[in-house]
């Protein structure tokens, strides 16, 4: 997978080739849509982060630096876009609200719209509903560290680089996510 | 349970669930657990909570969102690459590739050959003079097939069944001389790589020689 991916950065850099960005689209289009969408709560907002943080990639491929991580680095700028993005709609916007021109659609039914479920699927559809409501209940900066930890897998050092954050910070922004969720997820 | 062993123990549980306890750490931690409620609570609270975030199911990206990521592309030119180009003609390129080398193959015989020996190729029944570079075809001489010469004047007196190609030189046919087939000068690299792709192709497809022999 790491060779792939550094052929197809390569002859993204070298002539702009669009047919490799569109392989390497494919390869991460399902980690960075689920980041956005955990991070904002819903499937417009999600598709809109994901889309944008692969346009920035590609107009910034330039200054990807090839001895890290490729992942890291378009991640960082998927965590970016979406913190951004919640810091400026904050006071009007809530997953409970109607989405506009979608008529009684919540960010929950948008939710349960995305996923197939096999029947002996442990955890409910409700309880996940459950789940992203109080992940989207965290600040920002401790929901981003809980996402890559919890429903990414990454380290906390890849968090770190991911972030920009030293190992010390992530830690204490996981702690006190994991913290509050336990408040409201713990004890049901 | 005092504050500070509260957070001692806080710490302690955070430390387990990073996966960073030490195996004393662990032991004093789950020796504590023993006998405190609120931390055995609290240490099953955080993991379902862990377990709840971990086990929320892994959604995908829509079906269309590469083609739409690619949609809002700034607009490239549509500049097909060799590369690619090659990939999806195989048989053009592997032909173009064998003209190429039979070409250059046939090129560096002709710089071998040019100004060279004179050879003759189809008969033994010929008069050659390598300080005039000539070839006879000697009077009342019957040569059967074709008779090619390289690098002579070829002088017909007798007679040639076939064809007569002569490379790198020129023929005379004296009056009496006969040749049956056609006669051919070759003199230039790129006829010689013409006149052998032609050899080559009527190899290949008979069918195409048929009234020449």
């Amino acid at each position: 997978m790491d060779a792939v991916v550094k052929r197809l950065i390569k002859e993204i850099k070298k002539e702009g080739d669009q047919d490799a960005f569109a392989e390497l689209v494919d390869l991460y289009k399902d980690k960075v849509y689920q980041i956005a969408y955990r991070m904002t709560g819903n499937g417009y907002e999600a598709q809109d982060m994901a889309q944008e943080a692969f346009l920035r990639a590609y107009a910034n491929m330039e200054s990807y630096d090839e001895s890290r991580k490729f992942s890291t680095w378009l991640f960082r700028i998927t965590t970016n876009l979406c913190i951004d993005r919640l810091r400026k709609k904050k006071p009007d916007y809530s997953l409970d609200a109607e989405i506009q021109g979608t008529d009684g659609l919540t960010g929950y039914s948008q939710l349960a719209a995305s996923q197939n479920l096999p029947e002996d699927q442990v955890v409910t559809l409700e309880l996940q509903e459950w789940v992203q409501r109080e992940i989207s209940h965290l600040p920002e900066k401790y929901r981003a560290a809980v996402i890559l930890r919890y429903i990414e897998d990454l380290s906390i050092t890849e968090i770190s680089d991911v972030l920009d954050l030293p190992e010390n910070t992530v830690k204490t922004h996981i702690h006190r996510g994991r913290e509050a969720l336990r408040k409201r997820l713990g004890n049901a | 349970m005092t504050m500070t062993c509260e957070k001692r123990y806080e710490m302690l549980l955070d430390k387990y669930l990073d996966g960073e306890i030490s195996r004393d750490e662990r032991a004093e931690l789950f020796e504590h657990m023993e006998t405190c409620e609120d931390c055995t609570a609290r240490y099953y609270e955080l993991k379902k909570a862990v377990m709840l975030v971990q086990s929320s199911s892994h959604i995908t990206a829509p079906d269309t969102f590469t083609e739409s990521v690619m949609n809002n592309l700034p607009n490239q030119k549509k500049r097909v690459s060799w590369k690619k180009w090659s990939r999806k003609h195989p048989f053009v390129v592997a032909a173009s590739l064998f003209i190429l080398l039979m070409a250059s193959s046939l090129f560096s015989v002709w710089n071998e050959q040019a100004g060279g020996d004179i050879s003759v190729q189809g008969s033994r029944d010929v008069t050659i003079n390598e300080e005039a570079a000539t070839v006879t075809v000697p009077e009342g001489e019957t040569i059967e097939g074709d008779l090619m010469v390289r690098n002579a004047k070829v002088e017909v007196e007798g007679e040639i069944t076939g064809n007569l190609t002569v490379i790198n030189g020129e023929q005379y046919l004296a009056s009496a001389g006969e040749v049956a087939g056609d006669i051919e000068e070759v003199d230039q690299a790129l006829e010689w790589v013409w006149y052998h792709t032609k050899q080559i192709v009527g190899d290949v497809f008979p069918s195409g020689r048929d009234n020449g022999e």
